[in-house]
């Protein structure tokens, strides 16, 4: 039971991290990024560089840093280069265009780095609560989780800045009228969701492994995540991703053979992926009630 | 030479039809589907799951034309009453749900192995059932786009209130588009089976589907004849680069992550400079007395 908790826990920090950066881009621009998740993969990636460049050879929180500022840097570029040029465009037309820097980064490196696995060298120890078993490195990227929230909700909703971006969200025309600088807060926003993303995607490389596939792997828990928590709400991300891997954690947890039948069955591990779809189409077909009931109303 | 020729005109054509069958969802009715790799992937099935089974040929086509356009239904219902990029969501997920369905009942399936399918061995052949294929589908397609009916799902795409208040029902619509599209790309399906004679999980990724898209916006959203020849200058694209990397002796996988960031470049340099495609769509103009 403890130990399930803990997973979820450790799985739901991961997932939270880039998921915030979607709903972020989400509020104040209205469309769903995929090519976010390549701004996690790209993170990973230049944290691996820096930490195992010959001559640099960063210690790994200091690669994290600078290959969350590379990351941030990067999506302030895609911005100017790309999105900044589409504001007009239809929220399909946006997000058509995101996959296609999607493809782009996705195939750029894999071209550098190649498709076989990379595995960071990390040393950590276990620790037993209980019945339950985690690593060190698990404390880590609950604790790292939680500081970065904190932070992200202080800055958000005690800075001047924060409320800004806020306000953007809620209502851009408005925003701008009143004197806010809506381009540079937008970039600020491309920034915070880029470095979180390496952060996040970092995080995932350190505890299992490095490969350019693993976007597949995070896309689709991600997007529920941000689903559950209603796309445009930035904490509803993170506990959409608790919610999320709760669920996934709890599922294949419960001994539903015994339950029903008497003899133990579990739902086999690989179907954890299901269950973020199955949480996705759910939300949506319970939201799209709602939102018709409200607008009879 | 010859057989150069004749490999890449069938490629085209596969790809040609999963473009159609995109433009007259995206193109003319204005849904956004990022999982189109999945009818594809129901028609090649349904062929492969057949032949291992040892049924003939026809009856794996049957069943394809039959699952697809059912699974489309499944999928459009909770499009009902909400935003396009939901939709684009759940057509996402249900592409990777079938994926991963497909790796994980290798007893079916085969698995990450894949099935062999019985192949169509003259070249010749398969192009000609390919060609086939394309021309029925481009024909059914140009019938839907001057069509009362097409007229009504450009409406539906630039303003979906506005076909409501003409009594129509945007619904309806989209998911009688859908049913015709996903019936189109699983043909394709069981066309590509029959001729790569081999269906593996593999071939059908979230990659692929945008492989579609950017032929579709290459080549021109809404119009027929503009997409076959986005598809034709993808595929072309794809071929050659594969004799490009021969001759300057790159190595493969290299060579194939370059020609998907073209893709991906292709795509994004599109929108911002050509947003109505090389052969854009044509303004139409009816007279309702005469028509």
């Amino acid at each position: 039971m403890i130990q399930v908790l803990v997973n979820s826990v450790v799985y739901a920090s991961e997932i939270a991290i880039i998921a915030v950066g979607v709903s972020l881009c989400y509020s104040i621009l209205r469309f769903a990024n995929f090519a976010h998740i390549q701004f996690a993969v790209v993170g990973g990636y230049l944290t691996y560089s820096f930490a195992t460049i010959p001559g640099l050879a960063l210690p790994l929180p200091l690669a994290m840093l600078a290959s969350a500022v590379m990351t941030g840097l990067m999506a302030i570029l895609i911005d100017i280069l790309v999105f900044s040029r589409l504001r007009n465009t239809s929220a399909e037309g946006k997000m058509i265009v995101s996959w296609g820097v999607a493809l782009f980064i996705r195939s750029i490196v894999a071209a550098i780095y190649g498709g076989s696995a990379r595995v960071f060298d990390v040393p950590s120890s276990t620790i037993v609560v209980g019945d339950a078993v985690f690593t060190t490195l698990d404390v880590i990227i609950a604790c790292a989780t939680l500081v970065l929230m904190v932070a992200l909700h202080l800055f958000l909703y005690r800075t001047r800045i924060g409320s800004g971006l806020r306000a953007l969200a809620s209502n851009q025309e408005l925003a701008v009228t009143r004197g806010i600088p809506g381009d540079r807060l937008i970039r600020l926003m491309w920034f915070l969701s880029g470095s979180l993303a390496a952060i996040g995607g970092s995080l995932i490389a350190i505890q299992t492994r490095l490969q350019p596939s693993m976007d597949l792997v995070i896309m689709l828990p991600i997007f529920a995540a941000v689903t559950i928590g209603g796309l445009s709400n930035v904490f509803g991300a993170v506990v959409g991703a608790l919610i999320l891997s709760l669920a996934q954690n709890f599922l294949i947890w419960i001994d539903f053979g015994t339950l029903f039948f008497g003899d133990p069955w579990h739902i086999p591990t690989k179907f954890r992926d299901y269950v973020a779809v199955l949480a996705l189409v759910l939300v949506l077909l319970l939201r799209s009630r709602s939102s018709a009931a409200a607008a009879k109303r | 030479m010859l057989d150069f020729a004749v490999y890449s005109i069938t490629i085209i054509a596969v790809w040609s039809i999963l473009a159609l069958s995109l433009n007259i969802q995206f193109g003319m009715t204005g849904l956004v589907n990022f999982g189109q790799i999945l009818p594809f992937a129901l028609g090649a099935y349904a062929a492969g799951i057949a032949a291992s089974l040892g049924y003939p040929w026809w009856i794996g086509a049957l069943a394809g034309l039959i699952a697809a356009p059912l699974i489309a239904l499944l999928v459009i219902m909770p499009a009902q009453r909400l935003a396009q990029d939901y939709w684009a969501l759940i057509t996402l997920g249900a592409a990777e749900i079938f994926r991963l369905t497909v790796l994980n009942t290798p007893a079916l399936t085969g698995g990450a192995d894949g099935l062999i399918v019985p192949r169509i061995i003259d070249p010749v052949l398969a192009m000609t059932v390919a060609v086939a294929v394309l021309i029925v589908t481009f024909l059914l397609a140009q019938r839907i786009s001057s069509s009362p009916y097409g007229r009504m799902l450009r409406v539906v795409r630039e303003d979906e209130i506005l076909a409501s208040t003409l009594g129509r029902s945007p619904i309806r619509y989209q998911a009688s588009v859908s049913v015709i599209a996903w019936m189109m790309a699983a043909a394709a399906g069981v066309t590509y089976a029959h001729i790569t004679g081999y269906v593996a999980p593999s071939s059908f990724t979230v990659t692929e589907t945008f492989i579609i898209w950017t032929a579709v916006i290459l080549g021109g959203p809404g119009r027929n004849i503009g997409v076959i020849f986005g598809a034709a200058i993808i595929q072309l694209l794809g071929v050659s680069s594969r004799f490009i990397a021969q001759w300057i002796d790159l190595p493969p996988d290299l060579i194939a992550n370059l020609r998907l960031a073209s893709f991906g470049l292709v795509l994004v340099l599109m929108f911002l400079y050509r947003p109505q495609g090389l052969i854009p769509e044509a303004k139409q103009v009816h007279d309702a007395e005469r028509d």
